[in-house]
């Protein structure tokens, strides 16, 4: 009887003659969080692919122990009657059914001839979450009800009905508060403490230093480091995914702040279903040529909505007035703010910003295709040396730019939507989100790129739920709290305490602000 | 290995493995009816009958790419026929104005189809099938359910005239000089850029076997009077649709807009504008197979183009566009275009029941988007 409850040992996974996975180790003992690090595209999902039975037994080499015995998943059936269960990134919740549906969904109790045990079911779904110390929740209403957070809780709910020993969670906070954040490590210390594994997979080091007893990184499918977590700092961590030494997390230049160049008046935006709410009301602000102005607020609380109105993506009624170079301009589709010289890098990249199927080439040169046209005919050879170019200043890690955008890492596909939107030459420039599922390396990257461009007199506005990176980039930051400017600070000695006093001031006073 | 190999091969040449199926179902046709399919005379008959079923599936690839259904053509098909035949036969129009007005009338229904569908955001498969009943309603309304005829000389000969023997020759060669440019002009032109090229000997494979066909096509053809009007007209749309949709700005939208519709517009991208020009050109379509239909048959019957919409839209799928947007081409969709008259007219040749003719065209639509399926290529869209 080994020590550990799962083993995989030199684990060898080609695509098409490209090695993928090479060599890996992986190995949790029961009760034992297992933090697995490593840059986008390192081999992370391939690995917990190959866990999972999504790449069933045979299509790669190593050997997979799990009770000490050889586990052979040949379907992602396979290895949850094992117990291995996997909780990924996004959310697999159908939001109209309800929450103890979504907790059974494929894993039913039933009755005779297949009728659906309601009563049981309701039960077994009232203890699973006391479990989890969720006691407000009514598991007959529909998943949709609830928020993002919540919504994560009921995902390891419906992994614990499947009985689950081990338990593999796939960067579980990304969309979450640090609230949330926190509920969600406190129940997985629990869980280690009845004696579930975890292994848990984030670029938030944070949180992987306070929940993981060991880490593990690999880098381009090897193998680089396992030690347990009291002999690891976040820095240790850090140069091990990256291979070098990253000094600084922000390579902060500085850069002159000159006149006002952009201004937004009273921007108000009403919810899509619900006329009758607003989700921004009234924020004016005003940006400076060759500063960087951070928006920091607590998810939901109306930032996207406000920089979409801007860009004039808004899908529900809104007003807002822009002002450009002290020029009043109408902007009312994306179209008309690119030429007004806005641009947006939207915050859901898959959703908004790649065409999947699309060659990288096409994807960068999609905003611009116009320039690179006579008479509606694009002229390949000069669209192929603007890509070229681009590809090579910004690092984007493609073997051809003719490959759909799709097969690049999250990073490299985020570094084409930025170029994508810097070929317009923007003289403001507008990031939801920029760094959102990307590896330390591009993180960096995009970091560098945003200081060249505010050096060189673009105007950035940054939304983002990192307070480490609002802090660490802008050079004044807006917060927002429940659709109104809640404060209006410059980074100098500002503190993380700060902003969030400042985000969730109000929201403790009730419904006198909801109006 | 080997049969990896070889699938690999089909997947990345998807339309050598139609080619295949093509040549499949002519032998199977010919031996069947003892020699009788593969002959001047019918082959002529057959491109003829699938010129109509082409010009519509031009149309509909590019608005199936872009991600959406027009289930209206076959009755756009008929009222825009009837108009021709009305404004010819009944009111004394000229052939050229009455194919002028129809052709404008055809652009006008397609726009109103796209403004609908963008700018009053009703799905297109509604607004198909709206227009698919109130259309045939105006056909009938318009005609007096009673088909018009005779249509004038100089229209019928645009149905059923053929291009002179020797100017056909010619045209193949241009056609053959042509692609052998263009082939060299693209590999010169990734050369430069550094782009992977196809090795030397696939691209020397297919002007050859481009070079045979088109050899074979104008020497069975030329037995046969020449190439027919309409399959000239078709070879000519083949050419401006390629070209759109693989050389300009709008093409590549199309494309884009399929792939997906809110990173096209956040990227600055007019997607309605895009969309709406789309169907506008599918009504153009519509109006040239309505003209060539009453050409064809020297009459404008009411009922013309029934069930038209199912052949363009199962042409497409066999010719492999993808059934969510974003992907496709025109000449797949012709290849299937021509895989779907292959089976008409050799059902028809051998007499098979109409029963069993629509029972067989299913089942092999279904056969045929399922071996894509298999294949995998479509495993990203």
């Amino acid at each position: 009887m080994s020590q550990y409850l799962f083993e995989m040992r030199q684990i060898v996974k080609e695509f098409s003659g490209v090695r993928a996975l090479n060599g890996i180790d992986l190995a949790v003992r029961p009760g034992e969080c297992v933090g697995l690090c490593g840059e986008n595209g390192a081999g992370k999902s391939t690995l917990m692919k190959v866990l999972s039975g999504v790449y069933p037994y045979g299509t790669w080499e190593g050997e997979i122990l799990f009770d000490d015995k050889p586990l052979k998943a040949y379907s992602v059936r396979d290895s949850e009657q094992a117990g291995i269960v996997i909780i990924h990134q996004e959310l697999m919740l159908v939001p109209q059914l309800s929450v103890a549906e979504n907790i059974f969904l494929g894993n039913e109790i039933r009755k005779f001839g297949g009728v659906m045990d309601y009563d049981a079911m309701y039960a077994k779904a009232e203890a699973l979450l006391a479990r989890l110390k969720l006691k407000d929740v009514n598991v007959a209403a529909p998943v949709m009800n609830y928020g993002g957070g919540y919504q994560q809780l009921f995902e390891i709910a419906k992994a614990l009905a499947k009985n689950a020993r081990l338990l593999i969670l796939d960067e579980p906070s990304s969309s979450l508060t640090s609230s949330e954040t926190d509920t969600l490590l406190s129940i997985i210390e629990d869980l280690k403490r009845d004696g579930v594994a975890c292994v848990y997979i984030s670029h938030k080091l944070d949180e992987v230093a306070r929940v993981c007893d060991t880490v593990t990184v690999i880098r381009d499918g090897k193998h680089i480091v396992t030690k347990p977590m009291s002999e690891m700092t976040t820095h240790s961590i850090i140069t091990a995914m990256v291979g070098r030494d990253i000094e600084n997390l922000f390579p902060k230049v500085e850069h002159d702040i000159g006149e006002v160049i952009f201004e937004a008046r009273h921007v108000t935006c009403w919810d899509v279903t619900n006329p009758n709410r607003k989700r921004v009301d009234d924020i004016s602000f005003e940006v400076r040529r060759g500063e960087i102005v951070g928006i920091a607020g607590l998810v939901g609380a109306g930032r996207t909505e406000l920089v979409s109105a801007i860009f004039g993506a808004y899908p529900g009624r809104y007003e807002a007035e822009v002002v450009i170079d002290g020029k009043p301009v109408s902007i009312r589709s994306p179209e008309q703010a690119i030429k007004a010289g806005l641009s947006l890098v939207p915050e859901d990249r898959k959703r908004q910003g790649i065409v999947p199927l699309l060659g990288v080439g096409d994807n960068i040169t999609l905003a611009t295709l116009w320039h690179y046209a006579t008479a509606g005919q694009i002229d390949r050879q000069a669209e192929m040396q603007v890509v070229d170019a681009e590809i090579k200043r910004l690092r984007v890690k493609t073997a051809s730019p003719e490959l759909p955008i799709v097969g690049l890492s999250g990073g490299n596909q985020q570094k084409a939507v930025l170029t994508k939107m810097l070929l317009p030459d923007p003289k403001v420039l507008i990031l939801d989100e920029p760094t959102r599922g990307v590896d330390v390396g591009s993180k960096y990257d995009i970091y560098k790129l945003m200081f060249e461009l505010a050096q060189r007199g673009v105007a950035i506005v940054m939304v983002s739920s990192e307070m480490p990176e609002v802090l660490g980039v802008s050079d004044r930051v807006l917060v927002v709290g429940e659709g109104r400017l809640r404060g209006n600070f410059p980074s100098e000695g500002l503190t993380q305490e700060q902003v969030l006093a400042a985000a969730i001031s109000h929201a403790a006073e009730g419904p006198a602000h909801a109006a | 290995m080997q049969a990896q190999k070889v699938q690999q091969l089909f997947v990345r040449y998807k339309i050598l493995a139609l080619l295949i199926a093509v040549a499949v179902i002519w032998i199977f046709f010919h031996v069947k009816t003892e020699q009788a399919f593969v002959t001047p005379g019918n082959l002529s008959n057959l491109f003829r009958q699938m010129a109509i079923t082409g010009m519509l599936a031009c149309g509909m690839v590019f608005i199936i790419i872009a991600g959406e259904i027009d289930l209206s053509i076959g009755s756009q098909l008929g009222l825009l026929g009837g108009v021709a035949a009305i404004l010819t036969v009944n009111m004394g129009w000229g052939t050229w104005p009455s194919i002028a007005a129809v052709l404008a009338l055809g652009l006008v229904i397609g726009a109103v189809n796209g403004f609908v569908v963008t700018k009053m955001r009703v799905p297109s498969f509604i607004v198909g099938l709206g227009g698919m009943l109130a259309f045939r309603g105006l056909v009938l309304y318009i005609t007096g359910s009673s088909t018009i005829a005779p249509a004038p000389d100089d229209l019928i000969a645009l149905g059923q005239g053929f291009v002179p023997p020797v100017l056909s020759v010619w045209i193949g060669a241009i056609i053959f000089l042509a692609m052998v440019a263009l082939t060299v002009r693209r590999r010169v032109r990734r050369a430069k850029l550094g782009l992977q090229q196809a090795a030397t000997w696939i691209d020397v494979a297919r002007i050859v076997a481009i070079g045979a066909f088109i050899f074979g096509f104008v020497r069975v053809l030329n037995d046969a009077n020449g190439i027919p009007i309409p399959v000239m007209i078709l070879l000519a749309l083949l050419a401006v649709f390629t070209y759109v949709s693989t050389q300009t700005v709008f093409g590549r939208h199309i494309y884009a807009v399929g792939g997906n519709m809110e990173a096209t517009r956040l990227s600055g991208v007019n997607v309605a504008r895009v969309k709406l020009v789309v169907f506008a050109l599918m009504g153009l379509m519509c109006a040239f197979a309505g003209i060539i239909t009453v050409a064809r048959t020297g009459s404008g019957s009411p009922s013309a183009g029934t069930g038209a919409e199912l052949d363009a839209i199962s042409a497409c799928f066999i010719g492999g566009t993808s059934m969510r947007g974003g992907s496709g081409t025109v000449y797949g969709a012709l290849v299937g275009a021509l895989v779907m008259a292959s089976l008409d007219s050799g059902m028809q040749l051998m007499d098979v029941d109409n029963s069993w003719q629509m029972m067989i065209k299913g089942v092999i639509l279904v056969l045929a988007v399922w071996v894509d399926v298999l294949s995998g290529s479509n495993r990203n869209a």
